[in-house]
């Protein structure tokens, strides 16, 4: 199992008894694990800019997927309160800051939206230690560097997390160019077209994260009829 | 919780029966549900497979199979997977993504207390599952016609969904109290999921009370072993003979070993009384008006039926024609009765969709007499019988003509000379208002009396209408203003007001068919009353394209069979029969094909329309 990133003294350990704690405690999935056994976290942030140095994280959205299915009963959407006003990004997300003054702050979400990323025991039971979701996102660049920088903060360092990024099986499936990224063929909704999704009219952290999963699940029916097998979480894997 | 799942939640408004339910059972709903994708040519549901959840279409198509033959085509919004939440076996059909399809799943369970809490939910997917039903054995009917025995399979008669069942170690006095808990006459003796015998009544009455058998001995000792049982697909015929022949009452009917219910004699005695056949030789028999009102009441019951047996909507015009002509025949014999014998040679004769044998259950009463020229239309007696008759007709539930085309009008009460010159008239009249009226005189068909004199009469004046250039060009013109509902929501243009709001008014559709043949037969000399009919004759003189003629029947018939199953299905909810369909109750197979109806009607208006003399 790839387990670099518990190698001792790359990175210090998170204070026992934290929710990275436990996440780190988690087991990493075998990326030779049949897709269909993987756990997943569609994740999506909404934030008042790109540069997690600069910007903050103004709400989260999640919703796991397992078995080749979405559970919508363990969909989650919070509201986070950032400490400085939400700008002009605020006309992209609609989040103003009357809205956000009464809301949990980051350092209440981020525990909740840990804990969502790491599941019960193993489900075969042999294996008892918990196992992680691996995160699905669409850019998932953002939402890991978000919570990374979140986790420092909070917590004095992070937890590498397996990734599947939407986008970056795009960027496969459709053999698009890096440079072709910024033209927009590749955004969540032109992917979701592409596969005649239904398109949705607002957008919220969690609608974008149930249309990330969504396109997941068509991608990957997709790529297990280009493979003629069923799929493993290596052929997916982004890192 | 915050209505986050908000493109769901709307998603599921939009879409019947989810858009009757109040909003917080709504909010409620996407958190029931999961999401999955189904890639093209996935086979989500095989039949038999135990299905424990209902499938929403999100996105894509899936197509419903049965042995191969498609039963439906489900679009966004629509659902599957019924068997197991309605009737609670296996899957019947197969559901194969034609697209690539996103589905929204609701568990069993959660359907369960929705549809408890909900039942309009219930009925709904009730009623789609029975429409599937009805779609896939019309696939598997015979075109051959007959009676009802003939035509209906015992699947159809099946009522109760489990059959009672006990193994053949339980004790006689246990069979026999599940029996009378179940309300039952027969009690199924089952052993591992297969039939080993069958305990009827008649069995305990004479095999344990007579033979002094105690009743803790099993049922296993009384029953009669491997009994006879019929596969789904026989027809109601077949178990009367079964039945007769063998001197039995319960036939269980079987499918792939697995027993599916039981067929008793009672149900076809049922199925019997709604023959069309009785029903004719009832209304004979009666001796007042009052009596062939109580008959005629069993009409809608008996289109009911034929609609069930999924008969086409010509063969069930024609049966209600019958039953309309054999209460119109009776009505006449008893007001003959009752005003004495009558003072000339006449024809009562039915006008309009009764003449051409296409009426449906809303059809009002168009008729007219015909007297011989010897006879005077002055004699009070005309007056006093078509009165009697048109009163009586109306108690059988065919409301009065609003347009006044009834025998009770003396202008139509003439003699056959009198016809003519009105004919004549019609032929020559400028007024497009007075040709309006005589389209309909052009569908006159005996009922009663001397059919002769009607026949002669259509045989002289029919030629004369098709030669007649201004009688086809106003006809012409009022056939192009029945503009079929065609165009907006999706593809179908709904009454955008008043009591029939949202709905599709099929009469336009049928009336412009109708009027069209009317104008081929016309122009073809032809003297036929079915539109078929007509059809048929215009393309052979050679006035009609082949494909046109084909169509047009297609169409009509379809747009019938639709406004036919909608009256049943008003007259089974105990509304009035009317023409206004709701085009979101039709599945998404009728609605294509009800569209393609709608234009191929407006295509033929439109080349009838360029071919014909214009009027002003």
């Amino acid at each position: 199992m790839g387990l670099r990133e518990l190698l001792p003294g790359r990175r210090p350990r998170p204070g026992p008894g934290t929710p990275l704690a436990d996440l780190a405690a988690a087991s990493a999935v075998d990326p030779a694990t049949p897709l269909d056994q993987v756990r997943l976290l569609a994740l999506d942030l909404e934030t008042t800019g790109l540069d997690p140095r600069r910007h903050e994280v103004l709400s989260v959205g999640h919703v796991p997927v397992a078995q080749g299915r979405i559970l919508l009963a363990h969909a989650r959407h919070e509201l986070v309160r950032p400490q400085g006003p939400v700008g002009e990004s605020a006309v992209h997300h609609g989040l103003t800051d009357d809205r956000l003054a009464h809301v949990p702050d980051l350092a209440q979400v981020l525990p909740r939206v840990l804990e969502a990323l790491r599941t019960g025991s193993a489900q075969d039971g042999e294996d008892a230690r918990p196992v992680r979701r691996v995160l699905l996102a669409h850019f998932a660049q953002i939402e890991t560097d978000f919570l990374a920088a979140a986790c420092r903060r909070l917590y004095g360092t992070d937890v590498p997390l397996q990734v599947v990024d939407t986008l970056t099986l795009a960027q496969r499936m459709l053999r698009v160019p890096t440079p072709e990224l910024a033209s927009g063929r590749l955004r969540l909704d032109a992917c979701r077209r592409h596969y005649r999704l239904p398109r949705y009219r607002a957008h919220s952290a969690l609608t974008d994260a149930l249309a990330c999963a969504e396109l997941f699940l068509a991608q990957s029916a997709e790529l297990a009829e280009q493979y003629g097998r069923p799929l493993r979480l290596a052929d997916v894997l982004t890192r | 919780m915050d209505v986050e799942l908000a493109e769901i939640r709307d998603f599921l408004a939009e879409h019947p029966p989810f858009d009757a339910l109040p909003a917080d059972v709504l909010d409620r709903l996407p958190a029931r549900c999961t999401v999955s994708y189904a890639r093209r040519g996935t086979v989500v549901l095989r039949p038999g497979d135990h299905g424990d959840r209902l499938y929403l279409v999100r996105s894509g198509a899936v197509d419903i199979t049965d042995e191969g033959h498609l039963v439906d085509r489900v679009g966004a919004g629509g659902g599957f997977g019924m068997s197991a939440l309605v009737e609670h076996v296996p899957a019947r059909y197969a559901a194969t993504a034609r697209e690539d399809t996103l589905l929204l799943e609701l568990p069993q369970a959660d359907f369960d207390a929705l549809a408890a809490e909900h039942p309009a939910v219930a009925v709904h997917f009730a009623a789609t599952h029975h429409g599937r039903i009805t779609a896939a054995i019309a696939q598997l009917q015979t075109p051959a016609r007959g009676s009802a025995v003939l035509k209906t399979s015992v699947r159809d008669l099946l009522r109760a969904p489990q059959p009672v069942s006990v193994a053949p170690s339980a004790t006689v006095a246990e069979g026999a109290r599940v029996m009378t808990a179940a309300g039952v006459s027969s009690l199924l003796v089952m052993e591992g999921g297969s039939l080993v015998g069958i305990v009827t009544d008649r069995d305990l009455r004479r095999r344990v009370l007579a033979a002094g058998v105690p009743p803790d001995r099993p049922v296993g000792e009384v029953m009669t072993p491997d009994p006879v049982t019929l596969p789904a697909r026989a027809l109601a015929l077949e178990a009367m003979l079964e039945m007769t022949g063998r001197n039995i009452h319960h036939l269980p009917v079987v499918e792939d070993g697995r027993v599916l219910g039981l067929v008793t004699t009672t149900d076809l005695v049922r199925l019997e009384r709604s023959n069309p056949v009785y029903v004719v030789a009832d209304v004979q028999r009666q001796e007042d008006v009052a009596g062939v009102v109580e008959q005629a009441a069993r009409i809608p019951a008996v289109v009911g039926q034929l609609v069930r047996e999924d008969a086409s909507a010509a063969d069930v015009g024609r049966v209600l024609a019958a039953l309309t002509d054999a209460v119109t025949r009776r009505l006449v014999v008893l007001a003959e009765t009752q005003l004495g014998p009558a003072p000339g040679r006449y024809a009562w004769a039915a006008l309009g969709s009764v003449a051409r044998e296409e009426q449906g259950l809303a059809s009002d009463q168009d008729h007219a007499l015909v007297l011989a020229d010897d006879a005077d239309p002055a004699d009070p007696w005309w007056a006093a019988m078509a009165e009697r008759v048109t009163a009586g007709l109306e108690a059988c539930g065919l409301p009065r003509c609003p347009g006044g085309t009834m025998a009770t009008d003396p202008r139509w009460r003439q003699r056959v000379s009198g016809w003519r010159s009105q004919f004549a008239r019609w032929g020559e009249e400028p007024a497009p208002e007075a040709v309006l009226r005589a389209a309909i005189f052009y569908d006159m068909r005996a009922v009663h009396g001397d059919a002769d004199l009607v026949v002669g009469l259509r045989s002289e004046v029919v030629p004369l209408g098709g030669r007649s250039d201004l009688l086809l060009a106003h006809l012409t013109a009022q056939s192009a203003r029945m503009r079929p509902p065609i165009g907006f929501f999706r593809g179908l243009v709904l009454e955008d007001a008043g009591e029939h709001r949202d709905t599709l008014d099929l009469k336009r559709g049928i009336a412009a068919v109708v009027q069209m043949a009317r104008i081929h037969a016309l122009r073809a000399g032809s003297t036929a009353l079915g539109s078929g009919a007509r059809l048929a004759a215009a393309r052979e003189a050679g006035i009609l394209p082949k494909e046109s003629a084909t169509d047009l029947t297609d169409a009509l018939e379809l747009l019938s069979y639709l406004r036919l199953r909608h009256q049943a299905a008003r007259v089974a909810a105990g509304e009035v029969p009317d023409n206004h369909l709701d085009p979101r109750r039709l599945g998404s197979l009728d609605r294509r094909h009800l569209r393609d109806a709608f234009a191929v009607v407006r295509s033929a208006q439109q080349g009838l329309s360029s071919r014909s003399p214009q009027v002003g």
